[in-house]
């Protein structure tokens, strides 16, 4: 079989790759040698000193407690985002007439900038906020909490609201997903007496693994790479108890301690690494090709 | 064949538009270049001075004087607007690239920590108008003068409070801690809130504890800080401190504040003493000023946190303060405008029109504001204040807010506070490199 000729050569992608590598692969490496010293503010001599920086990270309680939290928050909103998204879109994928309509109010807050969300639902969250007393108008009294002052819940608070934000956005990449898949399975199917369930877990799921897997990365890297509504709604309180690893770096260099910022960057950076790549190769290989 | 042209004449637009913009932007480079690079419009010297938006109003860079100055020696002076939340880094920045401005606006006692005072900046001991300054303490670190302002006007911490609810209640000025808890009582009873705490802000938590530690440091132990700065003493050396801690935690637990002290904010205080929801709150004189502000009916004062017995008034280090970095490339100049602004004329004029306590043995102070004069005759005259622990400090001291703020979660004890500050004391002189840690 004759090899099809590329149209174009590759020295066509120079000018990108090379402003790719100055911008991004460089600085990359930069940051990886940083995390290795002492690198400060107020110090011009730079010392290398091994993996001290990481030591401390894994040593500190409140770093300890940042990674915590940063792990808390990404499977919450993963699994929160990923399942309601997938049952939004399920839904609205059967005939109803409001479908459309619902489609849009759901979708609307990932429109939304996520800074300008968290700034409103921060007075909501209030101990005497609309949250709470929205429960005891409808005497569920017993459930109003200390949301953002708490500090064992203050975690979950925050990716409830990330939730709440970003499901619409999930469930548009699931429709999409969804009305690729030929009704013909379906038809045969039910021709041989297969339940919804059963049609839903063979069928449905694994053709969606295009969209799955799309959904899973964007979640997965976007909750490990959480800062804003944290910044937002507690800056990393109260006390320590809601920190991330975003805030945490936001911390260290404020601190001037620029050398363990960097060091908890590239932590962050060699986690995502370590869970997006297998996990890309994995859902590729199962994917079902038409 | 018409598809064919299209393509072309498309072509030939997108590739005229790119050629275009991009000489635009070449040209619009080089344009802020050579504006940049004030000298080299024949001869004017132009001065850099850096300073935070949020110090927009500050004396030194009203327009009038800058206009006099340029007047008067052909030295123009730009102004670099900071937005506030960026005015640390971006400084931080320019100075470890060399961009340094000639004149830098910021607060001493800050400048020591965030910009590295001792490397970065001029001693001006030996400027003309260093004879004239009374107060030197408030413009020195280490022993030298590094900082210019025309006030010794700085800034007094304490408990604020509306005084018309005092008068109605028939309150006086408590002495000590348990008269002050009596005062709250009596104002709870009436349905006022008696204190206002704002502990979403963490920096708010740590009014009452630097102004009694300070306070008792300097009857009980004056040298303290010096050996806490070189690792001799530990913060948890000190019992009385834990009590100070136990004191401001109290005043919460015995419900004499707002309910949602970790959701409230610094923002709403002015809010809460226009509406007479509040009758004290512990922060410093500058919250007076906004409040009067808004409603010049409202009379407000400040009186010592009531730690200890007849405890002195803290006093904040000054801020506002102009500097001038080493790597400038106009020290003469920058020099020159802050001479200007000490000579006596307009020295006299900035204090006269912003209320100021003036610094310079020449020029005499205004008359002050009732609750200004109230301080001066209380407090500084008679020499009953106590400058905070703030003073004292080298390291950044946001670790210690954050762990008030835990105290206040109900996660530490008073000494789990101090324990937990003192390791992250050490841990943050050792990274500086002071010496002893």
């Amino acid at each position: 079989m004759k090899r099809t000729k590329n149209l174009y050569s590759y020295y066509m992608i120079f000018p990108a790759l090379i402003i790719y590598s100055i911008f991004f692969v460089v600085p990359a490496l930069a940051a990886f040698y940083y995390s290795f010293t002492d690198w400060r503010l107020d110090r011009l001599e730079l010392k290398f000193i091994g993996w001290d920086n990481f030591e401390k990270i894994f040593s500190d309680k409140t770093l300890i407690l940042a990674l915590k939290n940063t792990a808390i928050f990404a499977i919450v909103t993963v699994v929160g985002k990923n399942v309601i998204g997938l049952l939004l879109a399920v839904g609205l994928n059967m005939r109803l007439r409001t479908k459309n309509l619902l489609r849009a109010i759901f979708y609307s807050p990932s429109i939304l900038s996520i800074l300008v969300i968290s700034i409103l639902f921060t007075p909501m969250l209030r101990t005497e906020g609309t949250i709470n007393n929205l429960l005891e108008s409808v005497g569920l009294h017993s459930l109003s909490q200390a949301w953002l002052t708490n500090p064992s819940i203050v975690i979950w608070t925050i990716a409830i609201v990330s939730i709440w934000q970003s499901a619409g956005f999930q469930m548009a990449i699931y429709l999409a997903g969804l009305q690729s898949i030929s009704q013909e399975y379906y038809e045969a199917a039910k021709i041989d007496g297969a339940s919804s369930w059963r049609s839903f877990f063979k069928i449905t799921l694994p053709l969606l693994l295009p969209a799955i897997n799309i959904n899973l990365m964007l979640t997965l890297i976007g909750g490990l790479k959480v800062f804003s509504e944290v910044y937002v709604m507690t800056g990393g309180g109260p006390g320590n108890a809601s920190q991330v690893v975003g805030t945490i770096i936001l911390r260290s260099f404020g601190e001037g301690n620029w050398g363990l910022g960097t060091a908890v960057n590239t932590l962050l950076f060699v986690v995502v690494t370590i869970i997006a790549i297998p996990l890309l190769i994995f859902m590729r290989r199962k994917e079902v090709t038409e | 064949m018409k598809t064919i042209k299209r393509k072309k004449a498309m072509s030939i637009i997108l590739a005229s538009i790119l050629s275009i913009s991009l000489t635009a932007c070449g040209s619009g480079g080089t344009d802020s270049g050579t504006a940049a690079g004030g000298d080299s419009k024949g001869g004017k010297v132009t001065l850099e001075l850096a300073i935070s938006k949020s110090s927009q109003d500050s004396a030194f860079i009203q327009q009038d004087i800058l206009d006099a100055f340029e007047k008067q020696t052909n030295i123009r002076v730009n102004l670099q607007l900071i937005p506030a939340e960026q005015t640390t880094t971006v400084l931080q920045t320019k100075l470890a690239v060399d961009e340094t401005p000639d004149i830098i606006q910021y607060n001493l006692a800050s400048a020591v920590t965030d910009l590295n005072l001792e490397r970065n900046f001029e001693i001006l001991d030996n400027e003309p108008w260093a004879s004239r300054i009374v107060n030197k303490d408030v413009l020195s670190s280490g022993g030298h003068l590094y900082s210019f302002h025309v006030s010794q006007d700085t800034g007094m911490q304490g408990v604020v409070y509306n005084k018309q609810i005092f008068e109605e209640l028939g309150l006086s000025i408590p002495t000590n801690y348990e008269e002050f808890l009596a005062i709250c009582e009596k104002i709870k009873a009436s349905g006022i809130t008696p204190v206002f705490m704002p502990y979403k802000d963490a920096w708010a938590a740590n009014i009452w504890p630097a102004a009694a530690f300070a306070d008792f440091v300097a009857k009980n132990d004056p040298t303290f800080f010096d050996e806490l700065n070189s690792n001799k003493k530990k913060w948890s050396d000190i019992p009385e401190f834990k009590t100070f801690l136990e004191q401001q935690y109290e005043v919460y637990t015995k419900g004499y504040t707002n309910t949602d002290v970790l959701s409230d904010s610094y923002d709403m205080a002015v809010g809460k003493f226009l509406n007479k929801e509040v009758a004290m709150m512990f922060m410093g004189d500058w919250l007076i000023e906004g409040v009067a502000e808004q409603d010049p009916n409202m009379e407000l004062g400040v009186f010592p946190i009531p730690s200890s017995d007849n405890a002195s008034l803290g006093a904040s280090p000054l801020g506002g303060q102009l500097f001038i970095p080493k790597k400038s490339k106009h020290l003469d100049e920058a020099k020159q405008f802050l001479d200007y602004i000490a000579s006596k004329d307009v020295a006299q004029q900035i204090v006269d029109s912003k209320g100021y306590v003036s610094n310079f043995s020449d020029v005499t102070t205004p008359e002050l504001p009732a609750y200004k004069q109230d301080i001066v005759d209380n407090y500084i005259t008679p020499k009953k204040t106590v400058l905070t622990t703030d003073a004292y400090m080298l390291v950044d001291r946001s670790e210690l807010y954050r762990l008030l703020q835990d105290q206040f979660a109900g996660g530490l004890s008073p000494e789990e506070v101090l324990k937990s500050w003192d390791e992250k004391f050490s841990q943050l002189m050792q990274d500086k490199g002071v010496e002893g840690f």
